[in-house]
Order: structure tokens, then C-alpha cells, then sequence
């Protein structure tokens, strides 16, 4: 049955790396998907699953995110935004912040986010199900097996200090002196 | 490394007055000095002092030798007064220039004083901040104060990544009510002292997310 979907866009959300379908690279635990990245992510991603899915029902793209676990949100965001769903029941309002729902689920921001910049009409929902996200570098074979292509990640992730080899360090200049009798570092 | 090399650097003001060699009469403190080892040297800073051993007779001197370090590569702008101009790098750096953010702080991750490294009060707000947002992202990782070996955090914290945070993580509430679109309040993304950063791309840089 997958075979007829035999388009499967492995998409990476950004910072952490990509895997490619016929090298699989290790992956860093960096990961940095903001909402404010999927805003050219998801045309792309939403492109992707379009394009067949008007003729047929059963044709189109599939798209797979991995890490999200390993997602940064830029600002306070983790702490500041707030997730907020009502049951339908009196007193069934709830609210949650960003960190608490990934400590829940580390799948959900990613889902929500990409869910709200789909087009708000009944394709939406089938977009969705050909979305598939994992929240660590583990996929089932099945997936495994059908990725094709990469898609590049929107943002570099910023290497730390302690990754940069010592002739790096060396080679940037020192910007100021400090004065002969000042106690350094 | 760094704790050792205050550690030195700061036995030698105490002791020695900083230039010349005084023959120490406690030995044992010196043989303590000794062992403590000096690494090579990595930077240019003038601070820095070699321990030379000489053996005499009966005396033993031991002194901290200032090193020569030749002075590295020109600064393209000489004559003006703070580093970063000196430098043209006004405002081109960043939180994630992590080798030019490493440059003005301590080994615990604090900032240097003004008066010692001679930055503009403007530029060093700017690198304070870029500091501090280096740290709340994790780019600074060796550069966290020295906790005690028994120390246990009282709650396991949360590992999330996060970058261009201008708040305290602590100090931060969540925005139970946004309000409408015309009032909404917004969350805060960088910070307004970096507005005036080079941008590489078309986008306009938005600080209210």
C-alpha cells in the first residue's frame, strides 16, 4: 500500500540535521524548529502534499519529522506561550505552556504548529495524516525504507564554544590587552 | 585551567606585587605554586606570568617571569577608543559569535568590567546581552560557576533549547490571555539593543513574536 505513495519527503525540522535516505548522518541533539521557522517550512511541506492530492485522494506526498524532542523555541516562548484547549464539559478549560505540553507530548508543538498553517479548509485534515512525526531519530522501517529526499533545514544551528577547535580559537584575534596587573579570568 | 591560572595569577599579587621576583622564605607554598602547573600559553593577554625556577646555592628564586607575547595581527581601525570599533565590528556580531563573546568574560561566565577592557558603555550592554543570551542557549557551556562537589539541584530542570531569549528563564510568566488583535500582548524574541545589526537577508527583524 505505501507503494503507491512512493513519494516520501523525509523533511527535517530545522537546526538538527538531516537524513537522508541513502546516507544517514548522526544527528545532533540541537533542534530547533520555532513556530516562527515553519512559516517557510510548511508552505514547503504543505506544497509537497498538494500537488497529487487534488486529482486523488490516495496520491501524495508524505512528509516525516524527526527530533522533535530536540525543538528550540526562540524567546521566552517556552515559558510564555500557552497552549489552551477546552473539552466541551463546564470546567474543562485547560492551559497548559509550552514546556509543560513537550514535556507531555514532544510531539504536539510540532503538530499544532503545523496544523495552524495549513489551509483552514477539509484538506487540511488529510495534509495532516500524511504528516508523520517522531520525537527521537527512531522511525519504523516502513518509513525507513520509502525516504527519498532531505529537505534543508531553515536555520543553522550555532556551534558551541567547546566545539571549536583550538586552532579556531587561536586564529580569531585577541580584540584588547588586558592591563599588566589585572587578576585575568 | 582558567581556575588554576587565577589562582596563580592571584597568589603572585598577593605575594609578589607583580614585577619583580621575591625569594619566597615559605617553601612550602611555593612548592605548591610549582605544582600547580601553568598550561602553555594560549592567549595573548599580558597578564600572565611564567613560573621560572632558579637554584642557587642555598637559594632557591622563584619567579613569575612576565611573558612577551608578540602582539598579534593590527586592528584595521586603530585610533578609536573601544575594541569593537577598533575592529569594525559594530554591529555585526551576534549571540552566536560565541569566539569574540568568549573574549570579555570570566571563567565562571561573567562579564569583565568596562574599565578593564576599555568597550564603550553601548557596545558593552550589547555584549552583556548577547552574553546572556549565549548562556540561556547553550553555547557557553564550560563557562558556568564552580558549584561545590555535593551540590544536588533541588528539581530536575527541564532541558529545552531555546535561543534569542531576552528574559530570565525564571522571571517569565505565561501569557494566559493574549488579548485581541489589535491589543495582543506579544512575546518577546531578541532584544532591542541589537536592532541595528546587519541584516544579510530581506526580512525585516521582529522582536514582538
Amino acid at each position: 500500500h505505501l507503494e503507491d505513495k512512493s513519494l516520501l519527503v523525509k523533511n527535517t525540522s530545522s537546526w538538527c540535521h538531516c537524513q537522508t535516505s541513502s546516507v544517514s548522518e548522526p544527528c545532533l541533539s540541537l533542534f530547533s524548529n520555532t513556530v516562527k521557522y515553519f512559516n517557510h517550512f510548511i508552505p514547503t511541506i504543505s506544497l509537497n502534499t498538494n500537488i497529487w492530492n487534488i486529482f486523488t485522494g490516495d496520491i501524495g506526498d508524505h512528509v516525516v519529522l524527526i527530533n522533535t524532542r530536540h525543538i528550540a523555541f526562540s524567546g521566552n516562548k517556552w515559558e510564555q506561550k500557552v497552549y489552551s484547549s477546552h473539552s466541551g464539559y463546564p470546567g474543562g478549560f485547560k492551559q497548559l505552556t509550552a514546556a509543560q505540553m513537550h514535556q507531555k507530548d514532544p510531539k504536539a508543538i510540532v503538530k499544532l504548529a503545523v496544523y495552524g498553517m495549513l489551509p483552514r479548509n477539509l484538506h487540511r485534515r488529510t495534509m495532516m495524516q500524511r504528516l508523520h512525526i517522531f520525537p527521537d531519530d527512531e522511525l519504523p522501517d516502513e518509513i525507513l525504507a520509502n525516504l527519498t529526499e532531505e529537505l534543508p533545514q531553515p536555520r543553522e544551528i550555532p556551534k558551541k564554544f567547546s566545539e571549536y577547535t583550538q586552532e579556531e580559537i587561536d586564529a580569531f584575534p585577541r580584540l584588547w590587552t588586558p592591563p599588566e596587573d589585572y587578576k585575568m579570568k | 585551567m582558567m581556575a588554576a591560572r587565577s589562582m596563580l595569577g592571584s597568589l603572585w599579587t598577593t605575594f609578589a606585587g607583580l614585577k619583580l621576583a621575591t625569594p619566597c622564605t615559605n617553601l612550602q607554598l611555593q612548592q605548591r605554586i610549582i605544582t600547580a602547573r601553568l598550561p602553555a600559553v594560549t592567549f595573548q593577554s599580558r597578564g600572565i606570568r611564567q613560573v621560572v625556577e632558579k637554584r642557587e646555592d642555598k637559594t632557591t628564586t622563584i619567579e613569575g617571569q612576565i611573558l612577551d607575547v608578540p602582539a598579534g595581527p593590527q586592528p584595521p581601525n586603530p585610533s578609536a577608543k573601544c575594541p569593537i570599533y577598533r575592529w569594525n565590528l559594530q554591529n555585526k556580531y551576534s549571540y552566536t559569535d560565541v569566539l569574540l563573546l568568549s573574549q570579555f568574560i570570566r571563567s565562571d561566565g561573567g562579564m569583565l568590567p568596562r574599565r578593564i577592557t576599555g568597550l564603550c558603555p553601548e557596545e558593552h550592554r550589547k555584549i552583556a546581552i548577547c552574553v546572556q543570551m549565549a548562556h540561556r542557549a547553550g553555547l557557553l557551556p564550560d563557562h558556568k560557576p564552580k558549584l561545590p562537589e555535593d551540590h544536588v539541584p533541588k528539581r530536575p530542570k527541564p532541558q529545552l533549547n531555546r535561543y534569542l531569549t531576552r528574559w530570565s528563564i525564571d522571571s517569565v510568566k505565561p501569557i494566559y490571555k493574549t488579548g485581541l488583535k489589535w491589543c495582543k500582548r506579544r512575546m518577546a524574541v531578541g532584544h532591542p539593543a541589537l536592532k541595528n545589526n546587519v541584516r544579510y537577508g530581506v526580512k525585516p527583524l521582529y522582536m514582538k513574536h
